[in-house]
Formats: structure tokens, C-alpha cells, sequence
């Protein structure tokens, strides 16, 4: 029986050199020289490239194909900057008020309510 | 009588590359200095991340509220995740040299690789931890947000990827000196005291001004497209971009000449002690022997995981 995997190769194509190589479709060949030309010649017809690979497939190994939904993360926020974004406000307020180093932080700050449950 | 030519004509092609702008890969020919430079840069960053996570990590366990302790853990756990891709980058340019990230700690521990001065420093106080995630990752981002440029493109993509997860290190270190700037008397205390004991160490991470000529290995490094900016020029830019944050939260910077000049917009300020720097990253300062001590018998206690690492892949 023919390894159909062992003929098909996995192509990847990197766009510029600070890009990482993206999967771009795969060709049938009997070599890894003529998957190569077979690539260019499906895939760059008009697109330019600065590298070009090609993986057998079975070469490949893949990670849980059986259950794709355990990849989704559950919510991180504390690795994320999603809830910092309320720095951006506080920072521009303090450059049109600054500080004075030696008020009484619980009187100048009446009325400016921010949020302080982190700490 | 043969003249012997100053660089190869592989040497010239390779330089009319980089003024292309063409970035050099680890498999392509290069100057063996253009890789020994690289090495050096790289693995000094590389064991920097290393030992950057250690003055931090000893505030995982004593952390305020369990949102910092979470944010912190994912901040530690960041860069030794950034020691760890740079080390690929070293490996893949040692290659032919033989040599492995065994020899990058070896050298670690023998005193022969340096860490940056500011990871020899202490914590003592929660708002170290916050000084190092808003002004050392600040200072580290201006001197990689260079290095983006740099003609080794495997760095270079390295970096895209360190410089993004330390956007969230800064917004946390933010978040933590701003609560303090917030706080009480003796929250701001601690903030301010932080700020004083960090700023020389502050001033000493971009490297001694370069007054009028550059070193040898500096223009090199120019040439080499390795970096495009001096010491000075991002100290500059470091001062530029906080120095009026610093202040807009009433903290004040332990150096009454700091002064931006109107016109040149260039800052004066009072140069550290260049002497101290030279001990502190020839591992005499304050927490140098302790943190290495730590990495040592780190590295020693986990020999057998690394071993055991290494069978598995052999199944």
C-alpha cells in the first residue's frame, strides 16, 4: 500500500524575514526537492517569498487533534494587560495634576474616584 | 609582494548585504567576530532574563492580594520563558563552536558571563517589585525596541516576541507604583525610597556614557548593524520618556542637576559610579553571590530532570 502521507508535504512560506513561517497549503511529490518546485510554482505565481519550507507530513506531529476544545485557555487576565487599561487614564490625569509629594493623599483625592480594590 | 586585503570579498558581500538591509540567518556565512559579538550580546541577555526572574520571584510568596501574586508568578514565569528562547538563538550561532547552553551556565557560574548590574540588586520592599516591572522593563524595552533593528534576524524575531509579553511586565509594574503613589504615607514612602535606591542602577543598565569616541566594539557592533544606537542615546531616551511621569506623581528623582536643556533638549545629570558598576557586574554587588549561589544549586539539584528530559526523547 502506498504511504500517501509520505508523498504529501506540508508547505510553509515566510513573507519577510521578521515574520514567522506561515502554513500555506500543501503539495503531492515524490521527493522534497520537487515539493519545493511544486510549492513555488502552486503558491508564488504572483507572491513573494524570502523562504520557503517543506515538511513531510508525516514528519508532523500534532498535538490533542482528537479534542481541539481543550486548547481554548481559561480566562488570565492577570497575564494580560486587558485590566491595566485604566492606566492610560490615570497617567494622563497625574500629568495635568501631578502629585504634590507631600499632601495628604486621602484629602486631594475626594471626588476622583478610581479603582483601588487591588491592593 | 602580496598585500594582504584588509576584508575578504565574502566579508565585503556580506557587509553590502546589512547596508541593504537584508538580515543575516544562523545558517549563512558570517564574519567569525559578527558571530562572536552575537554570541556575547546574546547570552549576556539571555542569563540576564535568567537572573532577572530571581530579585522579583522573591515576592511571589509575600505578594499583597492574590491578583498580585498571580501577576507576578505569570511575570517570573515570562522571563525565564525569554532566557529560554534566547538560549535557542545562542545555541543555534555556537553550533559550530560546539558548544551548548551547558557552557552558557558554566560560564555563568565561573564569573566569566555577565548578568546586567540591576538584577545584582536587592528587594527588600513591594515597591522594588513594582519599580523593576514599570522602570527596569522600561529601561529593557528602549534597549530591545533597538535591538528590533538588529541585522540578526533570529534575534530580531525573538525580540518581537520579548518585547510584547514585556508591554503587559510594564503595565503591571504601572499598576503596582501607582496603587502605592495612591496609597498612604507610608505606601508613598516606600515608593519614594524604592525610586532612590533603583536610580543609579537605573542610569548604570544602558552602560557608560561615550563622551566623545566610541570603543572598538561598539563601532563594530555599528557596523555590524547589531545595534544602531549609543549607550548615551538611550539613556536619553530613557530620561525622556519618564522622567516627567516620575514626577507627575509627586516622587522625587535623587539628583538635584537633572535638567533638560530648552534648546538641545539634551538632559544633564549626575553620572553614577562607574567604578561600582564594574564590581557590581563583576559579580561584588549587593546580591550577586546569593542569586548565583541559588542558580547554582538550582542547576546542580536539577541535573537529574535534565537527564531524565533527555532519555524521554529517546524512546
Amino acid at each position: 500500500m502506498r504511504n500517501l502521507d509520505s508523498e504529501v508535504y506540508e508547505v510553509f512560506a515566510q513573507s519577510d524575514s521578521l515574520s514567522p513561517h506561515v502554513h500555506v497549503f500543501n503539495v503531492q511529490a515524490s521527493s522534497p526537492e520537487m515539493a519545493l518546485v511544486l510549492a513555488e510554482e502552486n503558491f508564488f505565481r504572483r507572491a513573494e517569498f524570502v523562504s520557503l519550507w517543506v515538511v513531510r507530513r508525516d514528519h508532523i506531529h500534532h498535538l490533542g487533534f482528537g479534542d481541539r476544545d481543550g486548547f481554548k485557555k481559561t480566562a488570565k487576565p492577570y497575564r494580560t494587560t486587558d485590566d491595566y487599561k485604566y492606566l492610560r487614564d490615570k497617567w494622563r490625569y497625574y500629568r495635568e495634576h501631578p502629585m504634590n509629594p507631600d499632601a495628604d493623599r486621602t484629602s486631594t483625592q475626594g471626588g476622583h474616584e478610581h479603582d483601588f480594590t487591588r491592593d | 609582494m602580496s598585500q594582504q586585503p584588509l576584508i575578504s570579498d565574502r566579508e565585503a558581500y556580506f557587509l553590502e548585504r546589512l547596508d541593504r538591509g537584508d538580515r543575516i540567518e544562523a545558517d549563512d556565512w558570517m564574519p567569525e567576530e559578527y558571530r562572536r559579538q552575537l554570541v556575547r550580546l546574546i547570552s549576556i541577555h539571555a542569563v540576564s532574563e535568567i537572573m532577572g526572574a530571581l530579585p522579583e520571584k522573591e515576592w511571589v510568596p509575600r505578594a499583597p492580594t492574590l491578583y498580585r501574586k498571580l501577576a507576578i508568578t505569570a511575570k517570573v514565569q515570562d522571563e525565564v520563558g525569554h532566557g529560554q528562547l534566547l538560549i535557542r538563538v545562542a545555541e543555534d550561532l555556537m553550533r559550530p563552536w560546539g558548544k551548548t547552553r551547558d557552557d552558557i551556565m558554566e560560564d555563568l557560574f565561573a564569573g566569566r558571563l555577565k548578568y546586567h548590574n540591576v538584577f545584582h540588586m536587592a528587594t527588600p520592599t513591594w515597591a522594588d517589585a513594582g519599580i523593576i516591572g514599570w522602570l527596569v522593563d522600561g529601561a529593557a524595552v528602549i534597549t530591545q525596541g533597538m535591538s528590533l533593528s538588529c541585522s540578526y534576524a533570529p534575534y530580531a524575531r525573538a525580540l518581537q516576541r520579548i518585547v510584547e509579553e514585556e508591554g503587559f511586565h510594564i503595565q503591571h509594574g504601572e499598576s503596582i507604583c501607582l496603587a502605592l503613589a495612591e496609597g498612604t504615607p507610608m505606601q508613598r514612602a516606600m515608593l519614594q525610597d524604592a525610586l532612590t535606591r533603583w536610580w543609579p542602577a537605573l542610569l548604570m543598565f544602558f552602560g557608560p556614557p561615550e563622551k566623545s569616541e566610541l570603543s572598538t566594539n561598539q563601532l563594530r557592533n555599528l557596523r555590524y548593524r547589531i545595534r544602531s544606537k549609543t549607550n548615551e542615546e538611550l539613556r536619553q531616551r530613557f530620561f525622556s520618556k519618564y522622567v516627567h511621569r516620575i514626577r507627575s506623581l509627586g516622587l522625587q528623582i535623587p539628583d538635584r542637576t537633572l535638567a533638560q536643556d530648552a534648546v538641545t533638549k539634551e538632559w544633564h545629570y549626575q553620572q553614577p559610579d562607574w567604578d561600582l558598576f564594574r564590581q557590581i557586574v563583576n559579580n561584588h554587588g549587593p546580591r550577586s553571590q546569593e542569586r548565583l549561589g541559588l542558580r547554582r544549586t538550582t542547576y546542580e539539584e536539577g541535573a537529574w530532570v535534565r537527564r531524565m528530559a533527555a532519555q524521554a526523547s529517546s524512546v
